[in-house]
């Protein structure tokens, strides 16, 4: 970075009085006899983005919604931190290349579509069972590595669209069994902690699938052919394709967004799935019960539907919606045992800050997520550190959601 | 009868520790002892997040990230903190009295790293003793830092409950792996940092003397160290602290109704596990000499927590022998079988078996394995002795 002396003084300024607007704004509301809930969140921003500017009008004024003062804050905070580290490195590419930046948007769009998609089995299940699923990863690596196996090793002929519905049976099976045989004894009462003893079992469940697939898979990397070519396609004519220019392995639209077949495939069918999970929730039998459940158990059950079933139903298609998204994602990356780590590490920050348990912060979520990792990886200079860091963007998303608003952007409060 | 088993056997167990390294002989002694003072290591880190999770409730999966503080804490000052008998001029460098204490610049990962004390070096045309400060003021450090992150991480979570507080915890763990792998140029990052072993000019006991690369020193001293952690742990478990941090198990605004500091004590139980965790990994950093982030991999927490599981998530005690007695599990069933034409390579499948054993524990005898066989032992008689008591009590005074 060029001129640092800019950023990081900019950075540390935003930070301290996001501090500062954190701690007092929850006092000085508390002592008004006003709702705290939202408080250190608006204070945060607030104070991020204006410093002692908007504070003291915060603090003054006290306004019984703060909505409007969080959302324009943070624009205002995400504006100022732009055009800091425009000005501190005017050489970066993000900042010279116009196209580049509409391509790691573009990126970050279609990779946020599918890790929304995963992170909506993750909140599914919480919001039925009131479980956090630490064993997601390894639901993702099994879609994925069944993928593989069945397209390129077992049955080379089959086409790729059946071998995504083979690893949905197999994650679906295993979620349900997993629940069944091991989830039961929470529901009545026969463990004393149940959320604490749900997180533990879960655990031994990362550990068990993953050296099972291990053991039989070993541990180096296989990889799945891409599922389509795409036809070549050049608009609006063939010397000036201005438009849509299509090889097989890539698509360009206006000359400057690209986005690779695998990923665009992956995206194209996680848009699917959505409908379809959407459809399936809100216009089928199964669906309206599984919500039902989700808002009030003891009336769905006077209502006539088996709470225990649903939570069955809902671990088994939590787990095959993060199976899911390892299995169209398997064609863009390589895959090992170990692979599902990140991505559920990504799911659990998804799903805090868009609220857990809730379906619409999920997908918002996953989109916030996927492009604060294109802009993490496309922009920071010194591409090794900015590859080393990708865990701990997230991460970082996760602590201040958890700090400042535990129930997230959509969270119904317990 | 059956109620002395558990004593006596930690008694023999203690004996049979405590004279181990001086008459076993075997040719695999280096091994054994090697396996000895990991399986300490670990059982130092299962009984203390027993007490974390157990006793508090505390489900944190950042433990193994204190571990990994302690261990980067000394680590660091072990590689950076010199002591030279005259001025470098070119580090920073402290006078205290007449002795510099010198900071070096980061070194990085090249392979012929030239710090600014090797410049002093070339440049001095005197003698100059340089020394490094004693790798115990390290540990001492390490454990400090331990607990200072315990007591901020302790503080960032008291409003979080259960699922929140073990992804809170797992997010601290995976950023400080990413700090420790990204700063290439402090910690080395994936290269590792390498630290000198536990007694640098070796250590003579009662005569005889012993090198550097010798087991039995550190034996002990990991020993003693869990020995320290137990009795220290079981002290608090037996006092009020004990007993308020049940309290706040069970249910925590009850416990504040009644008059407990909740916030008091979920720090200290927070401060307490941290700076043991940091003792253990500092200790652990300087016997195997070089530390990589891959110390706090998500797994190596789950191999903590599944010792904790398997003996006995909710007794220090069980959990320390289930560390111990899971390790040497792990490392014994590395050897393959074969039944009848099946050859199995239990290199990888011993793992499997072991999350197996791991969620079936936790279905079936939720309190460990070991913790339910002390139970069965203590409790022998009870039954017998309340029913006598009642019939004693019934027996209506004055009948006959």
């Amino acid at each position: 970075m060029e001129h640092s002396i800019i950023f990081w003084p900019v950075v540390l300024w935003m930070i301290a009085w996001g501090v500062v607007g954190s701690v007092v704004t929850p006092r000085v509301f508390l002592r008004r006899d006003m709702d705290i809930s939202n408080a250190s969140l608006a204070g945060a921003f607030v104070g991020a983005a204006s410093g002692p500017f908007g504070l003291a009008p915060l603090w003054y004024l006290a306004p019984k919604s703060t909505r409007g003062w969080v959302l324009l804050s943070a624009a205002g905070a995400l504006a100022i931190l732009i055009a800091a580290f425009a000005l501190a490195d005017p050489d970066n590419v993000c900042v010279t290349n116009g196209s580049l930046v509409a391509s790691q948007v573009a990126n970050g769009l279609v990779m946020g579509t599918i890790y929304a998609l995963m992170a909506m089995g993750l909140t599914l299940i919480f919001s039925i069972l009131r479980v956090v699923n630490f064993a997601h990863g390894e639901f993702y690596m099994v879609g994925g590595m069944s993928v593989y196996y069945v397209s390129a090793v077992w049955l080379p002929e089959m086409p790729p669209a059946a071998a995504v519905l083979v690893a949905c049976g197999i994650t679906f099976v295993i979620g349900g069994a997993f629940e069944r045989l091991f989830l039961t004894p929470m529901y009545d009462g026969r463990v004393e902690r149940p959320i604490e003893y749900a997180v533990l079992v879960t655990f031994g469940l990362v550990f068990f699938l993953q050296y099972f697939v291990q053991a039989l898979a070993g541990a180096s990397p296989v990889k799945a052919q891409r599922f389509f070519d795409f036809p070549i396609i050049r608009l609006p004519s063939a010397e000036d394709p201005w438009l849509i220019k299509t090889s097989k392995a890539n698509l360009q639209l206006f000359d400057t967004v690209s986005v690779s077949n695998p990923r665009f495939t992956a995206a194209v069918i996680s848009v699917l799935v959505l409908l379809g999970l959407l459809f399936f929730l809100y216009r089928t039998w199964w669906g309206k019960a599984l919500r039902a459940v989700s808002q009030d158990r003891q009336a769905a059950a006077v209502a006539g539907i088996d709470p225990n079933k649903m939570n069955m139903l809902a671990f088994a298609l939590g787990g095959m919606l993060a199976g899911l998204s390892g299995a169209v994602l398997v064609q863009a990356f390589s895959w090992v045992p170990q692979v599902g780590m990140l991505p559920a590490l990504r799911s659990f920050v998804i799903v805090v800050l868009g609220g857990l348990g809730s379906l619409p912060g999920a997908f918002i979520g996953g989109i916030i997520v996927g492009m604060v990792e294109a802009a993490g990886t496309g922009c920071i200079p010194d591409p090794q550190r900015a590859a080393s860091y990708i865990p701990a963007y997230g991460m970082l998303i996760l602590t201040l959601t958890l700090l400042l608003k535990p129930t997230g952007l959509f969270g119904r409060r317990e | 009868m059956r109620r002395h088993i558990p004593a006596t056997a930690c008694g023999i167990g203690l004996v049979f520790l405590a004279a181990f390294p001086l008459v076993y002989g075997a040719s695999d002694y280096d091994y054994i002892m090697h396996l000895w003072i990991t399986a300490f290591f670990y059982a130092i880190l299962a009984s203390s997040w027993s007490l974390l999770a157990g006793y508090a409730g505390q489900f944190s999966f950042g433990h193994m990230a204190f571990m990994a503080l302690g261990a980067y804490t000394t680590g660091l000052f072990n590689n950076y903190f010199y002591l030279t008998s005259a001025a470098t001029g070119t580090c920073f460098e402290i006078p205290l009295g007449s002795w510099y204490f010198v900071v070096l610049d980061p070194i990085g990962v090249s392979a012929s790293p030239y710090s600014c004390l090797d410049a002093a070096r070339d440049a001095w045309t005197v003698d100059v003793t340089i020394t490094k400060p004693s790798l115990w003021f390290g540990i001492l450090f390490g454990i400090l830092v331990g607990g200072l992150f315990g007591w901020l991480i302790g503080r960032l979570v008291l409003r979080l409950r259960a699922a929140y507080l073990a992804l809170f915890t797992l997010g601290f763990s995976e950023i400080l792996r990413a700090i420790l792998s990204a700063e290439i140029g402090v910690t080395r990052g994936q290269a590792g940092l390498e630290l000198d072993p536990l007694f640098p000019d070796g250590v003579s006991i009662l005569g005889a003397s012993f090198d550097a690369t010798d087991k039995l020193p550190t034996y002990y001293v990991m020993f003693a160290l869990l020995l320290a952690c137990i009795a220290l742990m079981m002290r608090l478990e037996r006092s009020r602290f004990g007993l308020f941090v049940r309290s706040l198990r069970e249910d925590e605004d009850a416990a504040a109704a009644l008059g407990v500091h909740t916030v008091r004590y979920k720090l200290y139980t927070f401060v307490v596990t941290s700076m043991i965790a940091a003792a253990a990994g500092a200790v652990q950093a300087h016997y195997i000499g070089i530390i990589t982030p891959n110390i706090l991999i998500i797994l190596q927490m789950a191999l903590v927590v599944a010792m904790a599981v398997v003996g006995g998530l909710e007794s220090i005690v069980a959990a320390a022998v289930g560390g111990v007695v899971v390790y040497f599990l792990l490392e014994f069933l590395r050897n393959d079988f074969t039944i009848g034409a099946v050859s199995i390579d239990m290199t990888i499948w011993r793992l499997v078996f072991f999350g197996a054993i791991v969620m079936l524990t936790l279905r079936f005898q939720r309190n460990g394995l070991l913790y339910a066989f002390i139970m069965w032992c203590t409790r022998a008689g009870v039954a017998q002795e309340t029913v006598a008591k009642r019939a004693a009590a019934q027996q209506p005074p004055g009948k006959e």
